[in-house]
């Protein structure tokens, strides 16, 4: 994205190009699908939080540790870090421009791939190592 | 109108409260110390206020997604329709987020 001053204007110009012209119709459809998987994945949440909030370890590989908990909400997961990092982008667009947003950019990706990651393996080892 | 900007906090707000479901999760993998500490912390009066908002953030932001996906299909656009809309998302989410907490936490347990 060039540098460029935000206006009214700007955003209804199609020239402008405000925000990514290649791109924007995909990063729409990935929220829309994103979402829809993100009600299945509070409806695992709900679930997982109410069983288990203040529970000891042995509790938490008996729920979490079970595959047909653990697997599909560390999936669920993934998907939400994708509609996080993908929703952050869409606030980025709206308030930043060229190298700050690239810069914002860089961090919002870095921080939801952490999520992923840690959150994966924290589920993984459970399921697997107990 | 207003109800738009409520979703994007929303949305931020959820982007913050994973950390805090996956430190929970990290937490439980990681040993029986970290995870005794994260419930101390979570149990806590404070802990469980954020907890408490971010259910609602969650239901809520749910709510005003799944209004995306009617708005997506020109339903519900009109003047009046906006924010009748906006109003029952409000009264669902909070009725929503104290269904969850009366039935799992204050009778549940
Ligand atoms: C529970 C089910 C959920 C549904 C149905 C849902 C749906 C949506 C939809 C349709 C949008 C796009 C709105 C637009 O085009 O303006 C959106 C935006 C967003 N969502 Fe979600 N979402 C859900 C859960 C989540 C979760 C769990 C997070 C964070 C971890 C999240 C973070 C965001 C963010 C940051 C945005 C961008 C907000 C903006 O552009 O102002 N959402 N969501």
């Amino acid at each position: 994205m060039r540098e460029q001053i935000l206006s009214k204007a700007a955003i209804a110009n199609p020239k402008t190009k405000y925000g990514d012209a290649k791109a924007s119709t995909r990063h729409f459809l990935l929220q829309r699908l994103s979402g829809i998987s993100n009600v299945l994945f509070l409806g695992f949440l709900i679930f997982i939080v109410t069983r288990l909030a203040g529970e000891d370890r042995a509790e938490m590989v008996e729920v979490i540790g079970n595959a047909w908990i653990g697997l599909p909400f560390a999936v669920l997961l993934v998907i939400v870090t994708l509609h996080m990092r993908n929703g952050m982008r869409d606030i980025l667009e709206d308030y930043f421009a060229g190298r700050t947003y690239s810069l914002y950019m860089t961090l919002n990706t870095m921080w939801t791939l952490a999520i992923a990651v840690i959150g994966v393996f924290s589920i993984l080892k459970l399921v697997f190592w107990g | 109108m207003a109800m738009s900007i409520v979703h994007r906090a929303t949305g931020i707000a959820n982007y913050a409260g994973s950390s805090l479901l996956v430190l929970w999760l990290a937490a439980a993998a990681w040993g029986a110390e970290p995870l005794n500490l994260v419930n101390a912390i979570y149990g806590s009066w404070l802990g469980q206020l954020v907890l408490f908002g971010y259910t609602w953030s969650l239901i809520h932001h749910m709510l005003g997604g799944l209004r995306h996906y009617v708005w997506d299909l020109i339903y519900g656009l009109e003047a009046g329709q906006r924010e009748a809309l906006s109003w029952a998302n409000v009264i669902a989410s909070v009725i929503l987020t104290l269904l969850v907490w009366t039935i799992f936490v204050w009778v549940g347990n």
